[in-house]
């Protein structure tokens, strides 16, 4: 049995955010992370971030990554321990997790969940053929592992994730036929659609793929695409078809949130948030005492307000074990204010409306 | 129109520029961001406030174009790519475009690339003028064009090298064909010159055409306005021998 103050599920921009905060208040930090490598999504961010300085904008994800580490590098109280997936959470206050293959039991005093988010797919004949991918999948085989997925790709989804990966497969010498989005608008920053126009990669809004064709020895060969009418249905007699080896889905991510379901936290479903999200507090509390929430778990947002909501969550919980820090009233103000401004423009209007339907006090 | 299509308009690139009277004035930034994102760099990173500070991070970036001189540390610290500077009196003919470029391999000065449009249509051939790798921030290419281009190029494109054989004699190909003519050699006599295009067994009737419709291109020049060259006797090779022999013994 591992005794520790505070158990970090995950050690992505939120999570290790989390750690740095909880650990400079003194506590005794345990991260645990499934993936081999530390950093999450961060580690095959290869763009530039959006943002201020206090979220490090300008810099490319991996370098924030590194910059998160190599702050927790110097902290003697914290472990960070990879090839770790958290497996269950029990009544009784005890976690399991499975640690570089050995089956542990720990007992934290307070945890951050921080688990991120999955890629969602889409139903249409054809979707299970090799070469079809989720678009975060094609972003760790380029930039994780240094492997070209395929030649010629269409994208599904013109939100930040389907632009950004379309944008990443080019810098790979990957041809990007066409981005193709459902809705009439394009979902992501206009800056990034108007990097891949002058590429020369048309974006179709109003379109959606119709079937996906090849066979099980070859993989995925071609994809026939039409357009949609105003009620979301294929107009026929519009459809096109081209040849790709490789067809990337971005049609959103859902927030990975089984072990808070097995602990009891009280959940609500959102669309804009992505899925089923916990009701939590201002500072990140769900509503089982001692279990904060950090980044995308609590709802789909970007890695620069994943960080925020991990340092908010991290001074919370240290709070909440007891420890101090000079000016923790004045730090959680800050996360507060800014979360606010990140998510004040139009293009955080559905995440102000996911974040009015689950914050309440718990009193 | 912009959310359909990723393109901005003509009238959000009018409202992006400055005024001709200031773009005579010297190098400026032109901002393309008609989008409140949360995003800041751009503003911070000016040394000269030209880019007016933020009241909220969503704000879209204004210019005081006066107090810009078209630096350049806004194009390489934007995120977005959404910055280009723009030197319209850059010589008697060319304006100079500062461009970020996130591409590998990166050109090099003094190459001729194809200019994009904003659909990332090839509209033009332009000569990389300089080359800026900052470390960690998103290099800057500035190449110049026609001035009267200046509001339709927006990226570049490194042409494949075409390895087309244009002189099957001398094994030129259309890549060096194209090189020469960018470095000024502008009519058939002055390639037949530096590369010996027409000099070999078909005495240019293979490669003069090719060659003709390669400088109509380059020069945008019908090809009836362009000359093929002096043509000089004789019309096939031949030995040597067998001119020297004319009147002789043999």
């Amino acid at each position: 049995m591992i005794n520790i103050d505070l158990l970090v599920v995950g050690a992505g921009p939120a999570g290790l955010s989390a750690a740095i905060k909880a650990g400079n208040a003194g506590a005794s930090v345990l991260v645990l992370e499934r993936s081999h490598q530390l950093g999450g999504q961060l580690v095959k961010q290869t763009h530039m971030f959006f943002g201020s300085e206090k979220q490090y904008a300008t810099h490319r994800g991996f370098e924030i990554s590194d910059i998160l580490l190599a702050e927790l590098d110097k902290m003697e109280n914290v472990t960070i321990q990879p090839h770790a997936t958290v497996l269950a959470a029990y009544d009784d206050g005890i976690w399991t997790a499975e640690i570089e293959g050995q089956y542990q039991k720990i007992k934290p005093s307070a945890v951050v969940v921080a688990t991120g988010a999955s890629e969602k797919s889409l139903l249409f004949p054809g979707n299970d053929l090799p070469g079809i991918y989720g678009a975060g999948a094609v972003q760790t085989l380029m930039n994780q592992y240094g492997v070209k997925p395929a030649n010629r790709v269409v994208m599904l989804g013109a939100g930040n994730i389907g632009l950004i990966v379309s944008y990443q497969l080019m810098q790979a010498g990957v041809e990007v036929i066409a981005v193709v989005e459902g809705s009439p608008t394009i979902g992501g920053y206009l800056v990034h659609a108007s990097k891949l126009r002058r590429m020369g990669v048309p974006i179709f809004t109003s379109h959606t793929i119709k079937n996906a064709k090849g066979a099980n020895t070859n993989g995925l060969e071609s994809v026939t695409l039409w357009k949609l009418d105003e009620n979301w249905q294929g107009i026929s007699g519009s459809e096109f078809t081209y040849h790709v080896d490789a067809l990337c889905i971005a049609v959103g991510l859902s927030p990975l949130s089984e072990l808070l379901w097995q602990i009891g936290c009280k959940m609500t479903f959102s669309a804009p948030m992505g899925g089923y999200i916990p009701y939590r507090d201002k500072y990140m509390r769900t509503s089982q005492k001692g279990i904060y929430i950090a980044g995308d778990v609590g709802g789909v947002e970007e890695a620069s307000s994943a960080m925020v909501s991990g340092q908010l969550a991290g001074i919370s919980a240290a709070e909440y074990l007891g420890f101090e820090m000079p000016n923790m009233a004045a730090m959680k103000q800050d996360c507060l204010n800014q979360l606010a401004s990140l998510r004040q423009g139009p293009k955080g209007a559905h995440i102000r409306a996911g974040i009015r339907q689950a914050e309440v006090s718990f009193e | 129109m912009l959310e359909k299509t990723g393109v901005p308009t003509e009238t959000q690139i009018d409202s992006a520029f400055p005024n001709e009277t200031r773009l005579n004035e010297g190098p400026v930034a032109v901002i393309e961001c008609f989008q409140p994102i949360p995003c800041n760099p751009c503003a911070m990173a000016c040394p000269r406030q030209a880019i007016l500070p933020f009241a909220d991070i969503n704000d879209v970036p204004v210019m005081d174009n006066d107090k810009c001189n078209g630096c350049g540390l806004c194009v390489m610290k934007c995120p977005g790519l959404a910055i280009i500077v723009v030197d319209i009196n850059w010589s008697e003919t060319k304006a100079l475009i500062k461009l970020p470029y996130e591409f590998r391999p990166l050109p090099q000065k003094g190459q001729i690339l194809h200019a994009l449009d904003r659909e990332g249509h090839p509209i033009a051939n332009a000569e990389v003028i300089n080359v800026i790798v900052p470390a960690n921030k998103t290099p800057v290419i500035s190449i110049a064009v026609d001035k009267d281009l200046i509001k339709k190029v927006r990226n570049i494109c490194i042409p494949e090298d075409n390895d087309s054989i244009v002189c099957r004699c001398s094994d030129i190909t259309v890549a060096d064909i194209q090189s020469f003519i960018a470095q000024g050699y502008t009519s058939v006599d002055e390639l037949k010159r530096i590369t010996r295009l027409g000099m070999g067994a078909c005495q240019g009737r293979t490669c003069i055409p090719l060659v003709m419709r390669e400088l109509s291109t380059a020069l945008k020049k019908p090809i009836s306005e362009l000359t093929s060259g002096t043509h000089r006797p004789i019309v096939k090779s031949m030995k040597l021998g067998d001119v020297a022999a004319y009147g002789g013994k043999s």
